[in-house]
């Protein structure tokens, strides 16, 4: 019992330390906040490990788990784009002071050691481009090349047709063209 | 039909090309339209661009973190025991 027991846990573990560089870059990439992504990166593999048995071995085990990190990452954006502040402030602020107490610092990047580590991962041109992509076109452009994934397994990731896969990576690689030219001219 | 070398790349045969996967026959017309050359040397350079980005890590100790998390299934069937070991 013991042993089939640490066998188990020596398989999750191969399986954490196997996919925690692309889920976590995955998601940093998405979210670009290094501390949330490691909070969605962690809730990815307890969800994929605490439902392991439900894994239908038909699909690859990579699509499955990309599947759900993503998932994770959508449902992270849509709800920060509900709470953003605007640059007034938070919406509940009554008085200037509340106001101005709650308002985005837009000359406060880097101040922090780990702002200033994301500033440094993130900061460059083409990183800067892929930012500013919408999300499913940033998904599907880091699946396809950064991960290497087919046209075929970012459609069954992302639950959607083939050639709407296509059509957004195509985009994509037009839009991150012109960004990257805007910044050289 | 029309020859295969008179067609413009598509978007799918430029990536190809960006690869080194485009046939032959088609590889012939890239060869011959300054235009599609264009396109597909600044479809590579992006490409390439992409495929050398870093993998990122996670802050050190994340496998840990994740077991302490995790539970292990027993062998005897569906009962679950939360993960103590670390």
């Amino acid at each position: 019992m013991a042993w089939a027991k640490q066998g188990q846990e020596a398989a999750f573990r191969e399986l954490v330390r196997r996919y925690e560089r692309p889920i976590f870059s995955l998601l940093y990439r998405m979210v670009r906040d290094r501390a949330l992504a490691e909070d969605l990166a962690q809730e990815t593999f307890i969800k994929v490990l605490n439902a392991i048995g439900s894994y239908n071995p038909q699909f690859k085990f990579s699509s499955w788990i990309f599947k759900i990190a993503n998932n994770a990452a959508i449902d992270h954006l849509r709800k920060r784009e509900l709470e953003t502040l605007s640059l007034d402030g938070s919406p509940h602020a009554t008085t200037p002071d509340e106001m101005s107490a709650t308002a985005p610092q837009l000359g406060d990047r880097g101040e922090t050691p780990l702002q200033e580590l994301e500033a440094r991962e993130l900061g460059g041109a083409i990183e800067h481009a892929i930012a500013r992509l919408r999300p499913e076109y940033r998904t599907c452009i880091l699946l396809r090349h950064v991960e290497g994934h087919s046209y075929e397994e970012i459609a069954r990731i992302l639950d959607l047709p083939l050639g709407t896969v296509k059509t957004y990576i195509h985009r994509a690689r037009n839009e991150l063209r012109g960004y990257l030219e805007d910044r050289r001219e | 039909m029309t020859d295969p070398l008179l067609l413009h790349l598509t978007p799918d045969e430029t990536e190809l090309w960006a690869q080194g996967l485009l046939p032959a026959t088609r590889d012939a017309h890239v060869a011959q339209c300054a235009e599609c050359r264009t396109i597909a040397e600044r479809e590579r350079k992006l490409i390439r661009e992409l495929a050398r980005l870093t993998r990122f890590a996670p802050e050190f100790g994340f496998v840990e973190r994740v077991m302490a998390k995790v539970k292990i299934p027993t062998p005897s069937g569906p009962h679950f025991r939360p993960h103590t070991n670390s």
